[in-house]
């Protein structure tokens, strides 16, 4: 009870200053959750690098899903679990082959910055595919994470070896799923 | 510059009075114009301000603390021009005056105008020219590298010098309202960047706009504030695909963004985008009616620019961020980085 209080009284300053934000600040993304992905296609695998970022509005809502024991800290297990749940919710395939995706790197800014609406969580996952064929192959990406509050990027990055090269980019109308054709060349240098 | 001054640049430029720009310029200022300006704003500094001012060439967190957010959500360090006495605040308005272009200094103004707008209509302190934070990474040096951030909402200007070069890579530039009243005139701080843009899109015949146009929507810049060191894969339509006079046009669109610098500079930056122009991207996003909310990019090999109009808070034209980076020199890294 008495933390309860006390985690109602540290955060009444920011709820009071949010508040007396107006309607202006809320123009900026304050009721969306802000999923911006960038696709690494690499020789051997791709990698994910996605930053998300809560508006004002949604934050709590977000973090309901991050900060599970609701003590504003976020912890390593629950950082884990809810890169573990965003996962879930990402379909990565190469020519239709679904890819197991491993998280290789995350960076949680902590609640109460997420609660401005200017703090990013940065996560990388990452896929093998295994040997490629040479000649053209065709990425798409799926991510249903948090459809209702959430509004999408995804672009590929421009490839750091000579022998990927990008084709085409297509998406759907929201971003929420896209598709990469790119061409492998082996033998390029 | 004082106030009066201020307001006969926004207003003349806000009107598209370009001539003045031309006839006031100082060509080719050096960089001892800026230092000279900038040691002239510390002089008038106490200790206190000079220690909050100055940061370290090497404070990353510094230089990458800029936001196109309100001071509110996003916590600027350096001094708050609204903790300015009035000589402080016109000696550090001179140094963006020395390191600008005319119109570049304008368009600042303007933005800066747009926000004290925003105060007075809303009655919010959280906006308004009070709100804009100046900085300097280093000390002000002819030979050194050295960095001048002004900054707030709807504005990051990153100002990196290394003896004659300079670089405004990465700035954001955006305005809310972006168009409104002022003195009577019209002022759009980022009008002549959209109507060229409606003007090119316009010029492109139908086999060109269906490779320029995206069939999605984008809801944001990609390459915005916090995405330092990211590129993308270009889209749209390749400048080798566009006639001599569409690619002029491009270059005039993009020259509102290397335009903001000091012609001098600026010029240098103009001639590096003419010899890429072949491998230049222009990528349109939304409705083509002109005056409409559309997003457009301008992508080549040494710029990036985004303009992307904010679809939340009523009329999406009147919300307008924008972006500029060079992937091969944000911050001048490849002059002083080993």
């Amino acid at each position: 009870m008495v933390e309860a209080v006390t985690r109602t009284l540290w955060r009444l300053p920011l709820l009071l200053a949010l508040l007396s934000l107006p309607f202006a600040v809320f123009a900026h993304r304050d009721d969306q959750y802000l999923q911006a992905t960038l696709v690494a296609i690499e020789p051997s695998g791709v990698r994910l690098q996605i930053n998300l970022t809560p508006g004002v509005a949604v934050a709590e809502q977000v973090l309901a899903q991050i900060d599970r024991d609701r003590d504003d800290v976020i912890s390593k297990n629950e950082a884990a679990a809810y890169a573990e749940l965003l996962k879930r919710d990402l379909t990565l395939r190469v020519d239709g082959r679904n890819l197991k995706l491993k998280l290789t790197a995350s960076e949680f800014v902590p609640a109460a910055e997420l609660r401005t609406g200017s703090g990013t969580i940065q996560m990388e996952f990452s896929a093998i595919f295994g040997p490629l064929a040479a000649g053209p192959h065709r990425l798409t990406l799926e991510n249903r994470h948090l459809t209702t509050i959430s509004v999408y990027l995804i672009n590929a990055a421009q490839p750091r070896f000579a022998t990927v090269e990008i084709t085409r980019q297509k998406r759907n109308d929201n971003q929420s799923a896209g598709e990469i054709e790119f061409t492998f060349h082996p033998l390029r240098r | 510059m004082n106030k009066k001054i201020a307001l006969v640049l926004i207003l003349l430029f806000g009107a598209g009075l370009n001539s003045f720009a031309q006839t006031n310029s100082t060509p080719g200022a050096p960089t001892a114009g800026i230092v000279a300006a900038a040691k002239k704003f510390l002089a008038t500094l106490d200790d206190a301000q000079r220690g909050k001012v100055v940061f370290d060439f090497k404070d990353e967190a510094q230089r990458k603390r800029w936001s196109n957010l309100p001071t509110a959500i996003f916590k600027r360090q350096g001094l708050r021009m609204g903790d300015l006495t009035k000589p402080q605040r016109e000696a550090a308005l001179a140094v963006l005056a020395a390191a600008l272009s005319p119109q570049g200094y304008a368009k600042i103004l303007q933005i800066v105008e747009a926000d004290e707008v925003l105060r007075t209509s809303g009655g919010q302190t959280i906006f308004g020219r009070d709100e804009y934070y100046v900085s300097f990474l280093g000390q002000p040096s002819t030979t050194e590298p050295w960095m001048i951030q002004f900054g707030g909402h709807h504005l990051g200007l990153n100002i990196t010098l290394a003896g004659e070069q300079r670089t405004l890579a990465p700035s954001h530039t955006g305005a809310q309202p972006a168009i409104y009243e002022l003195e009577g005139k019209t002022v759009r701080p980022l009008g002549r960047e959209t109507d060229k843009a409606f003007a090119l899109l316009s010029s492109l015949n139908e086999a060109q706009r269906k490779q320029a146009i995206l069939d999605f929507q984008m809801r944001d810049l990609v390459l915005g504030p916090g995405r330092d060191g990211q590129t993308i894969q270009p889209e749209g339509i390749k400048g080798s695909a566009l006639t001599e006079k569409q690619r002029q046009m491009l270059l005039d669109l993009a020259s509102e963004w290397t335009g903001i610098m000091h012609e001098a500079v600026a010029k240098a930056k103009m001639d590096e985008l003419k010899k890429h122009i072949a491998e230049t991207w222009f990528a349109w996003s939304g409705p083509t009616e002109k005056g409409s909310a559309a997003y457009f990019r301008i992508q080549g090999p040494t710029v990036v620019i985004e303009y992307a109009p904010q679809r939340l808070g009523g009329d999406a034209t009147k919300h307008i961020h924008t972006i500029y980076r060079d992937p091969t020199n944000d911050y001048g890294l490849k002059w002083w980085k080993p």
